[in-house]
């Protein structure tokens, strides 16, 4: 073997990357996209509309406005500042409900199931410049084992297109599909297996942390987990309230997030300046929940957890497109993750 | 399907064609990122990259048709950003001790322990290495970029990366050194000779 080979079999096992990151890169470049088609003929720099946006949601804080609930189909969303002091009430409820609501014991020789359906966007630019989106479902089953240290199984079914948005959408996402099966691109699909979680040669990460470390060491002080949040994820995302919110929703998607830590999540995302109640009544994968977001690309998109205010659960997150934007038609989830655990005997 | 270069022209339009990029390019720029800098870093430089590249979209050459190496260029330059965490990775791959062998012949355990002693071996090589050698034998190696290629990412002519890649994989033989035992073939490529001869 000569030297370019070892070093190319080298982090050979490196894995692409998790569809959650690849959702979210894409989350953040549509909302510059967004932002940039927003721009006005002036000339109003990324910067200026930033630090405007910032000033709108500071006087709002401070003037605490009622009935948002009510205005949400009628104001255009980014200029209207959160109900903060509602959406703060709906996330203590709910950790409060997660501290009550135990977690499932997972005994010696069982696992914890987390079963998770995540929903894609995808999008082809075609040759006449029109794009055409479509979206694309991955159901799959992590199995935890009782002592987290031992092998964890994450089995990902193949993901396929499941909602069109008309006749070219169907057309094209079929074309997709064909190409990927001619073997043009990669599948994920199958079962790995990991010990302690370290699919891919490197465990599964939070906040930059390996899991099972993030878990017992995160602080359950809200302020200083949010404080956290925002000093881990500095400069990334397309605001810093949207990115920790993203982050929360992140970490909590995994699925195996103890109460007492989810509990926290809640509280942290309750001080994020922005967060409202976006929907009361929000159904995501036949589940009912209430759905707390945080607006950006000024306000085309809307970030979402949804969490059942009774058990405390997150039943999980979702992109929502407001305006049509690259294909998808306004008020669209364009992505979104449902997230349910229970307790097996035994995993694949 | 639209080549690159017809997206990035569509997209000074209607810049939401520019999607269509990421999702042809997320993952070869995630995976490189991640082989040199871990995943934490590597996610940051995935989505970074795009954001980047839509943003100077009039800079890139109409003419191409493969955007590959632009985008490869963007992400380097921004994973010089985090050369501690790469230097970190490449300490720690550079002391971790063989991993256990559980195969069940031995040839094949032999072979285990000789890829982690090389994988160590290479990293502590990699990390001594000045930052543009290293780049410019990792965008070989592990971009699968052709030497013209790299020579558009990087922005410097074909010659230049020619003399920086024999640099440093000059480099990386003197550090395998004791392990391979070279011998050149007829395509001027080193060959190793049989271990058992």
């Amino acid at each position: 073997m000569d030297d370019l080979q070892l070093l190319r079999e080298m982090r050979n096992e490196t894995g692409t990357p998790a569809p959650a990151t690849l959702a979210r890169g894409r989350r953040e470049l549509l909302s510059r996209i967004g932002g940039e088609t927003a721009m006005l003929p002036d000339g109003g720099t990324l910067r200026r509309r930033k630090v405007t946006r910032r000033l709108l949601l500071a006087s709002a804080a401070a003037a605490v406005l009622v009935g948002a609930l009510v205005a949400a189909d009628v104001v255009i969303p980014g200029a209207k500042p959160g109900a903060t002091a509602e959406a703060a009430e709906v996330l203590s409820k709910a950790a409060a409900a997660a501290i009550k609501t135990s977690d499932p014991v997972v005994g010696p020789g069982q696992y914890l199931k987390v079963e998770t359906k995540a929903v894609y966007g995808a999008t082809v630019s075609r040759a006449n410049g029109t794009m055409v989106s479509w979206l694309e479902t991955q159901d799959g089953q992590l199995y935890v084992p009782a002592d987290t240290s031992g092998e964890w199984v994450w089995n990902r079914e193949r993901r396929v297109p499941t909602t069109f948005f008309g006749e070219e959408s169907k057309a094209e996402a079929q074309r997709h599909v064909s190409s990927l099966n001619g073997g043009a691109g990669p599948q994920l699909e199958g079962i790995i297996r990991g010990p302690g979680g370290a699919f891919y040669g490197s465990a599964q990460q939070i906040l930059g942390m390996p899991l099972l470390e993030a878990v017992k060491t995160l602080p359950r002080e809200p302020r200083r987990l949010l404080d956290l949040i925002y000093e881990k994820t500095k400069g990334q995302g397309p605001s810093p309230e949207s990115q920790a919110l993203m982050t929360i929703a992140d970490s909590l998607r995994i699925g195996v997030v103890p109460a007492d830590l989810r509990a926290a999540m809640y509280k942290a995302a309750a001080l994020i300046p922005g967060v409202v109640v976006a929907d009361e009544q929000a159904t995501l994968d036949g589940r009912k929940g209430v759905a707390l977001g945080v607006y950006w690309a000024e306000g085309k998109l809307r970030q979402d957890i949804i969490v059942d205010p009774v058990t405390g659960f997150m039943i999980g997150e979702r992109t929502m497109h407001l305006v049509a934007m690259g294909g998808i038609p306004a008020n669209t989830a364009s992505g979104w993750t449902s997230v349910k655990t229970s307790v097996v005997d035994s995993a694949p | 399907m639209s080549t690159d270069n017809e997206i990035i022209r569509r997209s000074r339009d209607s810049p939401a064609e520019f999607a269509a990029l990421y999702d042809r390019h997320a993952s070869v720029i995630y995976r490189y990122a991640a082989r040199r800098a871990g995943d934490f870093v590597a996610d940051d430089v995935m989505s970074e990259t795009f954001l980047v590249a839509f943003e100077r979209r009039e800079t890139f050459d109409p003419g191409r048709e493969d955007a590959r190496p632009w985008l490869f260029g963007i992400a380097t330059n921004l994973l010089r950003r985090h050369h501690r965490a790469e230097a970190r990775m490449l300490s720690a791959l550079a002391k971790s001790a063989p991993r256990e062998a559980t195969a069940d012949s031995s040839d094949s355990i032999a072979a285990q322990l000789d890829a982690a002693a090389a994988t160590a071996r290479i990293a502590g090589v990699l990390k001594g290495m000045p930052g543009i050698d290293r780049e410019t034998l990792l965008l070989y190696a592990w971009a699968d970029l052709s030497y013209e290629q790299i020579a558009d990412a990087m922005d410097v002519p074909v010659g230049t990366v020619r003399s920086r890649l024999n640099r440093a994989r000059k480099t990386l033989r003197t550090g395998l050194g004791t392990q391979l035992e070279e011998s050149e073939n007829e395509h001027g490529r080193l060959a190793v000779a049989p271990r058992d001869a």
